[in-house]
């Protein structure tokens, strides 16, 4: 067997040719980053971040995005599959209790019949 | 004489004697030193026994008798001491789950400083420690049903270890109402075998066992019962709570824990049951578990806003590949050509997504305890730029959640690859499936990385700071765990994952190995 080479019976895949991949792609990396200049001048508006010409905010909550907005997208094209599965989740331990009761319920009918 | 003949033994006194001499150390560094060392010769001894298994195969110890291997004295024909039996399968567990374990535990050694009852958490600690390695190397049905309820007990305990806090109390209390039933239920199961066989021990049991309606009653309920416990849905509704409130070290353990149930779960189906199961529907049964688990829980977690309730639908949504996996090999068992064609390589997967989730996903639990322990919340909407604050915490986030998402060449890739592979020669909606939850699973860790370690810096976070060396040193051990099984992938087939599969499949040598111990 090939040294890192997993088979999987209808493929191979190796780890190895996947670490000298991402070798090659870092050491493109660091010699475009080196390629950058590093004359500029620090604490001039050469160093400072383009906020669409404006003043840029002191604290970083008022440029971030927040978490909750992340997928917004998705979500909303799901919200009735989300309205579902959220009114499962109800926190509540009886309806939980009742879930495990119907689960069993039903894995023994299907077992046994 | 050679004392390892004693490590089954070992692996279960141990622990318990830490559990129990644990209220003596009421001086905090004692009580490091003591915490520190019982759960490092804990992990030892699983990685001797584990060694031992794979030389010597099948390891048979039985407690209380003239002989340690004399499952059957006097010529019994069936055995009634407390035997426990450890093959490559068991040992395969009971060394991933201590690796989880020992690192947990010096994680938590600096947690504890913040609060008082350190000895009741290291004693609980060890006592869930005892508790899933019994349930892992026991042959006995009712001792493993005893396992259970003592890391049931020390579980209750340790989820509601901030006691100050009522979510961790109402997370606890719904954990252990739903524990308790399913404990019943495994109680009357065994209690089913009982009373047809006469005995409780699996080997004598599978050895004996004949599918009438009893039988499949008992299958019914240790099925829901260990699916619960190991979170699968629509049964999960408890992790999510008990994840996200417990202490980081003992989410990252419980985790483990849960696999002990898995464990339960995969022991019962294949060496109890094994070749008698004349019907698919226990495998679908599985199968749609799995499939249930990956896609829901999946989908709940990419809405989380809270670190660990997202990581915990996480820790649903990955049970699903193991049940996926191992059920598409309990669907090829009886069938030779597929077992070989395809039933092998999904068991390898979905075993191998075992230990590759216990290590991944224990080690984002600690990144997600250090969040907590340096910035005080875990709330995504108000973290952010902390990759400049907690640059190791960050490199371990990077390399776990690449795991999990099953970005190449981490180790969640291999065994993910195995199952995708393996369950479309079954169907391929089941393939479809696997890829679209890994594809949600990296959406989001991207999420969780942007919000909690990219971004521009918070001011409330300018006095962060990196979490202290322990902590870190816990999250490195189960760091270097994934990059061992990520760049050596043929040796853990070979070693670790190979053998465990076929000691799941070789009902007939689990069976020999304490029938014919008496001889």
């Amino acid at each position: 067997m090939m040294l890192g080479t997993v088979q999987s019976g209808f493929g191979y895949w190796n780890v190895y040719a996947w670490i000298v991949f991402f070798a090659l792609a870092a050491v493109l990396v660091f010699y475009f980053r080196s390629a950058g200049r590093s004359d500029y001048k620090v604490g001039t508006y050469q160093d400072e971040i383009f906020y669409g010409g404006n003043p840029v905010p002191k604290d970083g909550d008022e440029i971030a995005v927040p978490a909750s907005s992340a997928y917004w997208g998705f979500t909303e094209a799901l919200s009735p599959f989300y309205k579902l599965l959220l009114s499962l989740h109800t926190g509540i331990a009886s309806d939980y209790v009742g879930y495990l009761v119907v689960t069993t319920a039903l894995i023994s009918a299907l077992i046994v019949l | 004489m050679n004392w390892q003949i004693h490590l089954p033994a070992l692996l279960i006194a141990v622990p318990l004697l830490g559990a129990f001499a644990a209220p003596a150390f009421a001086n905090r560094r004692l009580r490091d030193v003591w915490f520190t060392v019982m759960i490092a010769a804990t992990t030892v001894i699983a990685f001797l026994l584990w060694r031992r298994v794979g030389t010597e195969g099948i390891v048979v110890y039985v407690m209380g008798g003239e002989n340690w291997r004399l499952t059957l004295p006097s010529g019994m024909k069936l055995p009634i001491r407390i035997i426990m039996e450890v093959d490559a399968f068991s040992a395969f567990m009971a060394l991933s789950g201590s690796i989880v374990s020992f690192a947990g535990a010096i994680f938590s050694l600096r947690f504890l400083d913040r609060t008082t009852g350190g000895e009741k958490f290291v004693a609980l600690y060890f006592l869930l420690t005892a508790g899933m390695l019994g349930m892992e190397t026991t042959g006995d049905l009712f001792n493993f049903f005893v396992f259970l309820e003592i890391a049931s007990v020390a579980s209750y305990g340790l989820i509601a270890f901030w006691r100050n806090t009522p979510e961790a109390i109402e997370a606890s209390f719904k954990y252990m109402l739903l524990s308790t039933i399913a404990a019943l239920m495994v109680l009357i199961g065994v209690g089913i075998l009982y009373g047809r066989y006469g005995a409780l021990n699996m080997a004598a049991i599978a050895k004996s066992m004949r599918l009438g309606l009893p039988e499949k009653v008992a299958l019914a309920l240790f099925v829901a019962a260990l699916a619960m416990k190991c979170g699968a849905v629509p049964l999960h509704m408890w992790v999510p709570d008990a994840y996200s409130q417990a202490p980081a070290g003992i989410s990252c353990f419980l985790v483990s824990v849960s696999q002990a149930s898995l464990y339960g779960l995969f022991r019962i189906s294949f060496s109890v049951y094994g070749r008698a199961l004349d019907t698919p529907a226990v495998a679908w049964i599985i199968i749609v578990f799995g499939i249930l688990s990956m896609f829901i829980a999946v989908v709940m977690a990419v809405i989380q806003k809270e670190v660990k309730r997202l990581m915990a639908y996480h820790a649903v949504s990955q049970t699903g590949y193991m049940l996926l996996g191992v059920g598409v090999g309990l669907l090829a068992l009886t069938h030779p050509q597929a077992m070989s064609e395809y039933g092998f390589t999904a068991m390898q997967g979905g075993i191998f997504h075992i230990i590759n989730h216990a290590m991944y996903k224990g080690l984002l639990f600690l990144t997600a305890g250090s969040i907590f322990y340096a910035s005080g919340t875990l709330d995504l909407n108000r973290l952010g730029g902390l990759a400049r604050n907690m640059p190791y915490t960050t490199v371990m986030f990077v390399v776990s959640a690449a795991a999990i998402a099953g970005l190449p060449p981490v180790n969640g890739f291999v065994s993910k690859l195995l199952v995708y592979e393996s369950s479309f020669a079954v169907h391929p909606i089941l393939t479809v499936m696997a890829l679209v939850t890994s594809i949600l699973t990296l959406a989001s860790f991207v999420k969780v990385f942007q919000s909690a370690f990219l971004g521009p810096a918070r001011a409330r976070f300018s006095e962060v700071r990196e979490v202290p060396r322990s902590m870190l040193v816990g999250m490195t051990v189960l760091l270097v765990a994934i990059l061992w099984l990520s760049f050596m992938p043929t040796w853990s087939l070979s070693k670790l994952v190979g053998p465990a599969a076929q000691a799941l499949v070789d009902q007939a040598g689990y069976i020999e190995a304490i029938m014919r111990s008496g001889l």
